[in-house]
């Protein structure tokens, strides 16, 4: 046995080949008799048709919740969810919110500085003082 | 009042059908006359080319079932109601690439020409792309988060890098000056999502006033994934109508 | 919204004007499935000769039967597809063409292990999805790297097409596990019978086809592996036999992995879509959904003896024996040396390694050198299945090698 194979598993890149949102789920949830889910009773009956015919990727669920504000829950691949109140907002407000929540990857929100993150290795290598003509180190 | 399932045992009936019944007078309820004021957002004019023959776009293709459907998770009183979309149109059509405006073909020169196969065979390769006049080095599969919210693109767009101004390999790179002309290569970006950083607070006070001001900021930031880098050979160059000067 | 009163609609049931006998009828039809829930599976002899299509009773004399309800069924009835906003939801997140039916993307979402009947569950597609799998990896792997070792072809194998590597992607196509399986349950769950706290789902496997196969101590060349194992050089799992099926009941009976099933669903996915979106569409799908994924072949290297291996290499190839040569060094008699070590073949250097020691610097040097000789790539790389297309340019043989060096 000169070499032996050491098992591993392919790591995903999406987006690369094949892309998956993010968002698997939006759930609505209203309240008919509160005045803060007046624009949100008005999005659901006007708005989220069209919002649900043009993102078909995401599963949409509606259901009362009565006397609590109006919310909007993104459930997204990795596990996590995203909940945004929408109290008291208009719908196109409220249109806005569920794109924003569409869009999100899902991940938690973090500080980052640099802009690329890459599982390659350095296409041109390594800088060591070994090569390239350095005869005193 | 009846209890659904009882009523559902005496005439002999599914449970979940009649469930099914109800959801769907709610769902349709919810979905009457809704036709208007559709936001349909048309990308096409990212700053970009968009992929002129990827199969996959931003809005998947035709779906199979034709009407809005829906189902309740249990025979309980729940009243969560899912709906599921349906388009019937290609959104395709929509998102034609913007044609080129060359004026006149690609020239090569006798050195690029003998110089070129060592790049192109030897792999993988990088790029420096410039993005707003910003250098981006890229490879294939990697994940870029850029400093700003990319206007007019969603999920799943394909956009293609023209402005490199190095390409290159572990051994030759090909440098432009400033930029290398877009038709020697092909880069494409995917967008993924849209990313949030935490909110900030920064406190902002004057002197000899009891108060603080708080002043808070949320920057969106594009995700895009590189899907491809490649430098196109001699022969692909001469095929596309090159000219050897 | 709460209050849907039952007196509406139970009054047009109810009601004389109403020909309720025709409606209930019609639901009853609506609710019925045409399938045998009480013998899964054919016990006998004689009932395993005769067809499947002789088992299932034809749907007439079935309608006659009481409403079969959705509770006693293994697995969710066919006409639920189209009403499960999951199952549409990932239909139209794996963009599937629209060629494949929600009922059918629906039946690759439930096991063997939930409903026995072959007519309902995704082992068929499965079956077919994982040769589909297998083949066109192995072909990627095999023309695009054609000096790999066995060994490692197998770990590569297992890292694009193993179930872990499947159920991690099921878990990324947002796909969710059903807890149990069942009638009620909604189509666009994963549904498969879990194992049991306690039992041991690694038991070892036995290949009745295998010689010796009962010789434990006895050493499995790599050569027996290629003819008797499965593609990623583990025992096979199932037998050919026929008459083994009734036992491989039993064994789905105990429960599955969620790993297990989740790399069924995957490969039943990939079966349907070539049943009925083609052959191109297939590919297609493959080849973004797999290959896209990020694997670094030369990590799958493990060498116990690189140098050795790189001799016998040179002497098979007829190179000049290999030696090594100090490039580079620092720091000798200090506590952090480094020697940086090229092996060269007559003049040309095969590779070249750093380390804390000559002889670790030496074997690195070694080990580089045989993965620059074992990654060689040819440059246009054609696969052999895109001859299966029409007007398909004619074939050029590719590169085939030797193999690996045996010591």
């Amino acid at each position: 046995m000169t070499v032996q194979g050491i098992r591993t598993v392919t790591s995903a890149r999406n987006g690369v080949g094949a892309f998956i949102l993010q968002c698997k789920r939006l759930d609505f949830h209203y309240c008919d008799w509160a005045g803060s889910s007046r624009g949100m009773v008005s999005f659901l009956k006007h708005h989220l048709p069209s919002f649900a015919k043009a993102n078909p990727q995401i599963e949409i669920r509606v259901s009362p919740r009565p006397h609590k504000h109006p919310v909007i829950k993104g459930h997204y691949v990795n596990g996590r969810e995203k909940a945004i109140c929408v109290r008291n907002l208009e719908p196109e407000q409220i249109f806005n919110k569920a794109n924003l929540l569409k869009a999100a990857s899902g991940e938690k929100l973090k500080r980052t500085k640099k802009p690329i993150a890459s599982l390659n290795e350095s296409v041109r290598g390594i800088w060591d003082p070994y090569h390239g003509g350095f005869k005193s180190v | 009042m009846f209890s659904r399932t009882a009523l559902a045992r005496a005439f002999a009936l599914p449970i979940e059908q009649q469930c099914a019944r109800f959801s769907v007078a709610r769902a349709c309820l919810h979905s009457t006359a809704a036709a208007a004021s559709t936001t349909t957002k048309t990308t096409s004019t990212s700053p970009k080319n968009a992929h002129p023959t990827s199969p996959l776009t931003a809005t998947p293709h035709v779906q199979t079932s034709s009407s809005t459907t829906s189902t309740t998770t249990s025979t309980s009183t729940s009243t969560s109601t899912s709906t599921t979309t349906t388009t019937s149109s290609s959104p395709i059509d929509l998102k034609k690439p913007v044609a080129p405006t060359f004026t006149s073909p690609l020239q090569l020169t006798q050195s690029l020409l003998a110089q070129l196969p060592q790049l192109t065979s030897q792999r993988p390769h990088y790029i420096v792309s410039h993005l707003h006049d910003r250098p981006y080095l890229l490879t294939q599969g990697d994940s870029i988060r850029l400093p700003f919210l990319m206007p007019k693109v969603k999920p799943g767009d394909v956009l293609r890098f023209n402005r490199a101004s190095v390409l290159g390999s572990r051994d030759f790179s090909l440098k432009g000056s400033p930029y290398v002309d877009e038709r020697l290569y092909e880069c494409r970006v995917r967008v993924v999502g849209v990313d949030a950083e935490p909110l900030r607070v920064k406190e902002k006070t004057k002197r000899r006033r009891r108060h603080v001001q708080h002043i808070k900021s949320k920057h969106k930031y594009t995700l895009l994934r590189v899907m491809d880098v490649k430098i196109k050979t001699a022969e692909e160059l001469l095929q596309e109508g090159a000219v050897v000067v | 919204m709460k209050r849907l009163q039952p007196q509406r609609w139970s009054s047009s049931v109810l009601s004389p004007q109403v020909r309720a006998g025709c409606r209930l009828q019609r639901r009853i039809q609506h609710g019925l499935r045409y399938q045998t829930t009480t013998t899964p599976f054919p016990v006998t002899e004689a009932e395993a000769k005769q067809p499947i299509q002789d088992l299932v009773p034809p749907p007439k004399k079935r309608s006659s039967r009481s409403a079969i309800s959705k509770h006693s069924l293994p697995s969710p009835p066919v006409k639920a597809a189209r009403e499960s906003a999951k199952l549409a939801a990932l239909h139209a997140r794996l963009y599937l063409p629209a060629r494949l039916p929600l009922e059918t993307l629906a039946r690759t979402l439930v096991d063997e292990s939930a409903d026995p009947n072959p007519d309902f569950n995704n082992e068929s597609l499965a079956t077919l999805g994982h040769d589909l799998l297998t083949q066109y990896t192995s072909e990627y792997l095999i023309c695009t790297y054609p000096r790999l070792p066995m060994t490692v072809i197998f770990a590569a194998m297992y890292a694009y097409v193993g179930p872990k590597t499947l159920s991690a992607m099921v878990k990324e196509w947002g796909v969710e596990l059903a807890v149990a399986p069942g009638g009620e349950v909604d189509p666009g769950h994963l549904q498969f019978k879990r194992l049991d706290p306690g039992v041991n789902p690694n038991q070892p496997l036995k290949n009745p086809n295998r010689p010796y196969e009962n010789e434990a101590t006895w050493r499995r060349s790599i050569s027996s592996k290629i003819v008797y194992d499965d593609v990623f050089g583990e025992p096979v799992r199932a037998s050919v036999d026929p008459r083994q099926q009734v036992q491989s009941a039993d064994r789905y009976a105990a429960g599955v992995t969620p790993e297990q099933a989740c790399s069924q669903f995957v490969r039943a996915v990939l079966g349907a879509i070539y049943l009925h979106a083609g052959r191109p569409a297939a590919k297609r799908f493959f080849e973004q959904h797999f290959i896209s994924r990020h694997l670094n072949i030369s990590d799958l290297f493990n060498f116990r003896e690189p140098a050795r291996d790189l001799s016998r290499l040179c002497a098979r190839e007829n190179f000049e024996p290999p030696y090594a040569k100090i490039l580079s060094e620092t720091g000798r008699l200090s506590r952090h040396p480094v020697f940086v070590v090229g092996i060269f073949s007559g003049k040309d250097k095969l590779g070249e390694g750093s380390g804390s020691s000559l002889l670790e610097a030496r074997s690195r040097a070694a080990v580089a050198s045989l993965k620059g000789w074992y990654l060689y790539s040819p440059l246009n790389v054609r696969l052999p299945n895109s001859m299966e297309e029409e007007g398909a340019a004619p074939w050029k043989p590719v590169h085939v090698d030797l193999g690996e060096v045996i010591v």
